[in-house]
């Protein structure tokens, strides 16, 4: 359990050029480690954001290297980059995760669909269940709640069976008890899935699910919790002055 | 409210750009079609006035009882006239001339101009002041004399002919040599649209012509002292009865009416591929706008919210689409102009050249293509800027933008009934019942059921996609499937995109059937008429089959019966007819005319009339003496003896004897022919060609060489058809582009997602240009189901006149859908790539 997921060393992303240049990441060096729940935190504009696209191989660094499992991501073109994110990679997006005109059963399936394979039904079962959405699975993502939309996203991240899932604020949309639910099931699915996933959020109380928080500032990792409180995580943004 | 629109403009552009290449077309076809009649007529008219400067009077034989659009019938006077005409007071000068038709014969052997522009002889005029023609310094003399010719610069350039060759010339008979002394001109023009031009002395011409001892016509100056006017009315007392005379200025306006006329179907099919064109952007500019509309939503319930009424919203969005009108109509002119001048040299290639000159822009083209194009946008943008008004300002807090209720699809179907109810009564009272502007019933009633099916497409679009759609996921999984459910997302927006392409696929289609039943028809009446081995014809209609060769083909032992006809006009009792003449002994062989042996006997014996019975009350006809008189003037009594069941060969039968009385040079129409028994068509054919050898303008065929013939012609005008049709396809094409692309920003988000969990930017593209398809047969589809309508109801409608067959050329359909389905893909080329292009971490934040 205490493999790598994702190894991030001296990652520089910077934005536009000349004077209006900004830099997002100023050489991040940090491991994820296979089968836990990291969160990432920081104040708006620390980079944290960026962090999480150029290790989903959504964006891609100016200098430094993200190692996905053993593939250097730098070195993808486009198209195989798109099928390690299909393959490998599950996503949850703050909102509109999913494709209004597919129910949500084949919102879950997408990505296997897009790459022409079969669900392992065992798994898919077991996903299905924990996600807990039970008869409303025939339903189009604008008859279901937001709690419910977020819910299937996850489900959808999981069905692969990723190296790894990221979420950016998933819960940002949600209502406190949507929120915590869809928190307890990524928290359920680490644990009794072995699921790793790397979450952003400036959410103490979600962060507080994580197994280890990482804080970042100004395009640097000034700190990192483990295993904290939701109290733990407010006081040390604090500090940081968010 | 107006900076907010002009905002609105400066984002949308790429839409826009496409929206208003659907204006810039039509109103282009409107301006152009305008500018090159205008400078046609311009042109002629000035041309017209230098060549008859000198001229205040002409002289002309004619029957104002005969002719047709194409003008009138001239026919000859004796010489003597003349004299009658010089002694009247107040004429200063007069010339006679003597005019025909002649070929001359190109160096390849071949007459030139063909079946063209007119082919025309005339003699010389040594007055210059009353001469048309002119001989520049350098191009040689006038001709003088038995053996010589003068050609005009134009023909004689186009052939390579020069001052000094040897020229062979064909009159009603076997070609003739003359040597070309002289290159004339008409004023500053070296050619007159087309026509070929030969000259003769006023002898040699009246010898060719075999009109001795006739003239054609006699061009007079006035004295200083009398006005044209007054001198026709001094000459008309000592003209012989069928001449009369008439200003210059009368006659040169005739003329200009007559070109204008033979342009006529020009300037209306022109006129129509614009209607068509902006009738087809109309939709496109209407779906543009509603999409547009629907993408601002919340913008524009912002401006609700923050106290704009719902008319100023309406009034925003109409002056967008006014400026976008008045852009792009200016645009549309310019390229109209442009448009003039590439068809006056189509016109010229063809062989009808203009004379130069500017070209002529009146303030009437520039204001009606800018009213047209206005017209056309605003009045598709008011629906959906109405539709704007509508947005209620919470509208800007909502998350889910209202989508259309099904209660709205129940006054659609009614609607969209009603207005196909009224298209088909439209169309039913121009076809079927005879009332004037027949044309326009058709023309509105096809229009008022394309907007009908247009209403009603919606309705049609789920089903009618879900099964184009349904190969689709098993073929290409994911791609396909949401190609398939984009194309159901918004049945509206793809219907009212599949209506556009539908009207230009059902003319096309319609043309097809329109073409295929002609077809038909004439292969079966062909087949069913013609007994006939052999048809010889004229490649000049007005030089005829010359007697002489009938004669000769007679003798030919190869060759079995022989029959001649001619096509003419003659006033029977008291009205003009088109009627046949044939001959009597050897027809009924060779041409089922439908007349009994004993009515042909009779004909022969009495030089008797058959009448057809199609004409009305032809039975009070039969038994009667009526007087017939001849375009000539050559009247004489004839009994009509029985009848004929054919079409197409006019009122009347009358025979090659009664005929012949008609001109003075007498040709037939049509000489059909059988070969001799024992001899095969081919053997019987090749002695044909070699009787009618000296005879260059003459064409041999076979019956089926005959019908290959005429479905060529069929085709060619098919293909012409269309082919300008294909414009309002591509026009179509593009509004499928148009509602991709913005589909596509609507949907920039979950395209986004799609490519981040995994979809490459292939099977992007691949989603794109499904759903392009779907929506382009769709369209076909509606098109083809309308086009047959249409098809079968002005077949049927014209049943009476011969067209007996309604063929659905279903190969030709099926190929239809493939093009159109061709088209798709490419219609989704540039949104598609767009969509694959897409930032995908823009795109996923995109609001």
């Amino acid at each position: 359990m205490s493999d790598t997921a994702v190894r991030v060393s001296d990652a520089v992303k910077t934005y536009g050029e000349g004077e209006a240049a900004v830099t997002a990441l100023r050489g991040v060096t940090a491991d994820f480690a296979a089968g836990r729940f990291t969160a990432i935190m920081g104040p708006s504009g620390s980079g944290k954001s960026t962090l999480l696209h150029c290790m989903a191989g959504l964006d891609s660094l100016n200098s430094g290297t993200v190692h996905l499992g053993e593939t250097e991501l730098g070195s993808l073109s486009d198209k195989d980059l798109t099928i390690l994110r299909r393959d490998q990679v599950g996503f949850v997006f703050q909102a509109f995760n999913l494709v209004s005109t597919l129910s949500a059963q084949d919102n879950i399936l997408l990505p296997l669909a897009i790459a022409g394979e079969k669900p392992d039904q065992e798994w898919y079962d077991e996903v299905i269940e924990a996600v807990g959405l039970g008869d409303r699975l025939t339903h189009r993502p604008s008859e279901l709640s937001g709690g419910q939309q977020q819910r299937v996203a996850a489900a959808r991240a999981l069905v692969t069976r990723p190296k790894i899932v990221f979420a950016d604020e998933p819960s940002g949309n949600l209502d406190s008890r949507s929120g915590a639910e869809l928190l307890d099931f990524m928290r359920h699915a680490v644990d009794n899935f072995g699921q790793t996933i790397v979450m952003v959020t400036h959410d103490p109380f979600a962060a507080s699910h994580a197994d280890r928080v990482i804080f970042l500032d100004d395009g640097h990792i000034v700190s990192e919790l483990h295993d904290p409180s939701a109290e733990e995580i407010l006081d040390m943004m604090k500090t940081l002055g968010d | 409210m107006l900076k907010v629109a002009l905002s609105g403009l400066r984002t949308n552009k790429v839409r826009l750009a496409l929206t208003s290449i659907a204006i810039i077309i039509g109103v282009a076809f409107v301006a152009g079609s305008f500018v090159l009649t205008d400078t046609i007529s311009a042109r002629f008219d000035a041309l017209l006035g230098d060549i008859s400067a000198g001229t205040d009077v002409y002289v002309r034989g004619m029957d104002p009882d005969f002719g047709n659009d194409f003008g009138q019938l001239i026919v000859s006077m004796p010489e003597e006239t003349l004299d009658g005409v010089l002694e009247v007071d107040g004429v200063a000068a007069a010339e006679a001339t003597v005019d025909g038709i002649a070929q001359v014969i190109g160096t390849d052997g071949e007459p030139l101009g063909g079946q063209g522009p007119p082919t025309l002889a005339t003699s010389w005029v040594a007055n210059e002041q009353l001469s048309s023609l002119r001989i520049k310094e350098g191009n040689g003399r006038a001709p003088e004399g038995p053996g010589e010719v003068v050609l005009d610069v134009g023909t004689a350039e186009s052939a390579g002919f020069t001052v000094g060759d040897e020229i062979g010339i064909v009159f009603n008979g076997p070609v003739e040599t003359y040597r070309l002394v002289g290159l004339a001109s008409f004023g500053d023009e070296d050619n007159l649209a087309g026509a070929t031009l030969a000259v003769f002395d006023i002898r040699e011409s009246q010898r060719a012509l075999d009109l001795e001892g006739r003239i054609s016509s006699i061009a007079v100056a006035a004295a200083p002292d009398v006005t044209a006017d007054e001198l026709v009315a001094r000459i008309d007392p000592v003209l012989p009865d069928m001449a009369m005379a008439i200003t210059v200025a009368d006659a040169n306006a005739e003329q200009s009416e007559e070109i204008s006329q033979a342009l006529g179907f020009l300037t209306i099919g022109l006129l129509a591929f614009a209607a068509i064109a902006v009738f087809v952007g109309a939709f496109i500019i209407s779906n543009t706008f509603r999409i547009i509309i629907a993408q601002r939503t919340r913008e524009l319930a912002l401006l609700r919210a923050i106290g704009a009424t719902g008319s100023q919203v309406t009034r925003m969005v109409v002056v967008e689409a006014l400026i976008i009108a008045l852009v792009s109509s200016a645009i549309g002119v310019i390229i109209g102009i442009g448009l003039a001048v590439m068809l006056q040299v189509f016109l010229r290639s063809i062989g009808f050249g203009l004379p130069e000159g500017p070209l002529t822009v009146l303030p009437r083209t520039i204001i009606v293509g800018m009213l047209v194009g206005v017209i056309v946008t605003v009045v598709s943008s008011i629906l959906p800027a109405r539709k704007a008004a509508r947005i209620p300002p919470v509208a800007a807090m909502s998350e889910v933008l209202s989508t259309p209720t099904r209660k709205s699809l129940r006054t659609r179907a009614i609607w969209g009934l009603a207005i196909l109810a009224v298209g088909v009564v439209s169309l039913g009272v121009g076809l079927f019942l005879s009332v004037s502007n027949a044309i326009w019933f058709v023309a509105i009633g096809a229009l008022t059921v394309f907007i009908g099916v247009s209403i009603l497409a919606p309705l049609f679009a789920g089903p009618i996609t879900s099964v184009l759609g349904w190969p689709l996921p098993k073929l290409f999984g994911v791609p396909g499937t949401l190609a398939k459910q984009n194309t159901q997302r918004q049945p509206r927006r793809t219907a009212s995109t599949a209506s556009a392409l539908m009207i230009g696929v059902a003319l096309v289609v319609f043309v097809a059937i329109f073409g295929a039943s002609i077809k038909t028809s004439v292969a079966s009446a062909l087949g069913d008429v013609f007994g006939a081995d052999l048809t010889i014809s004229s490649s000049n209609f007005a030089t005829g089959v010359s007697p002489r060769f009938t004669e000769e083909l007679r003798a030919a032992p190869e060759i079995g019966e022989v029959s001649a006809l001619g096509f003419t006009q003659a006033k029977v009792e008291d009205e003009v007819y088109t009627v046949t003449a044939i001959e009597p002994a050897t027809i009924s062989g060779l041409i089922a005319v439908g007349v009994s042996d004993e009515d042909l006997a009779d004909m022969a014996a009495s030089d008797g009339l058959l009448i057809s019975v199609a004409e009305p009350d032809y039975e009070s006809w039969i038994g009667r003496t009526v007087p017939v008189e001849m375009p000539n003037g050559v009247t004489a009594p004839g009994t009509i003896v029985g009848t004929f069941d054919v079409e197409n060969f006019g009122a009347f039968f009358i025979t090659r004897e009664r005929y012949a009385t008609g001109f003075e040079t007498v040709s037939d129409s049509l000489v059909v022919a059988r070969a001799a028994d024992g001899v095969s068509v081919a053997d019987a054919q090749a002695a044909a060609i070699e009787v009618a050898t000296p005879y260059p303008s003459l064409e041999v065929q076979t019956t089926s060489e005959v019908l290959a013939d005429a479905e060529m012609q069929i085709d060619q005008l098919l293909a012409i058809f269309s082919a300008l049709l294909g414009l309002a396809i591509i026009i179509a094409v593009l509004g499928i582009t148009n509602t991709l692309a913005l589909s596509i920003i609507e949907r920039t988000r979950e395209i986004g997602l799609l490519r981040a969990i995994g979809m490459v930017r292939r099977q992007v593209r691949r989603m794109i240009r499904w759903e392009a398809v779907i929506i382009a047969v769709f369209g076909a589809i509606l098109g083809i189901g309308t086009g047959i309508l249409l098809g079968w109801a002005v077949v049927r409608s014209l049943a009476d006149q011969g067209l007996e067959t309604f063929t659905v050329p279903f190969g030709q359909l099926f190929v239809y859908i493939v093009i159109a389905a061709v088209a798709g893909v490419i219609a989704a080329i540039y949104p598609a790539r767009r969509a694959a292009k897409l930032n995908i971490l823009e795109a996923i934040s995109y609001e």
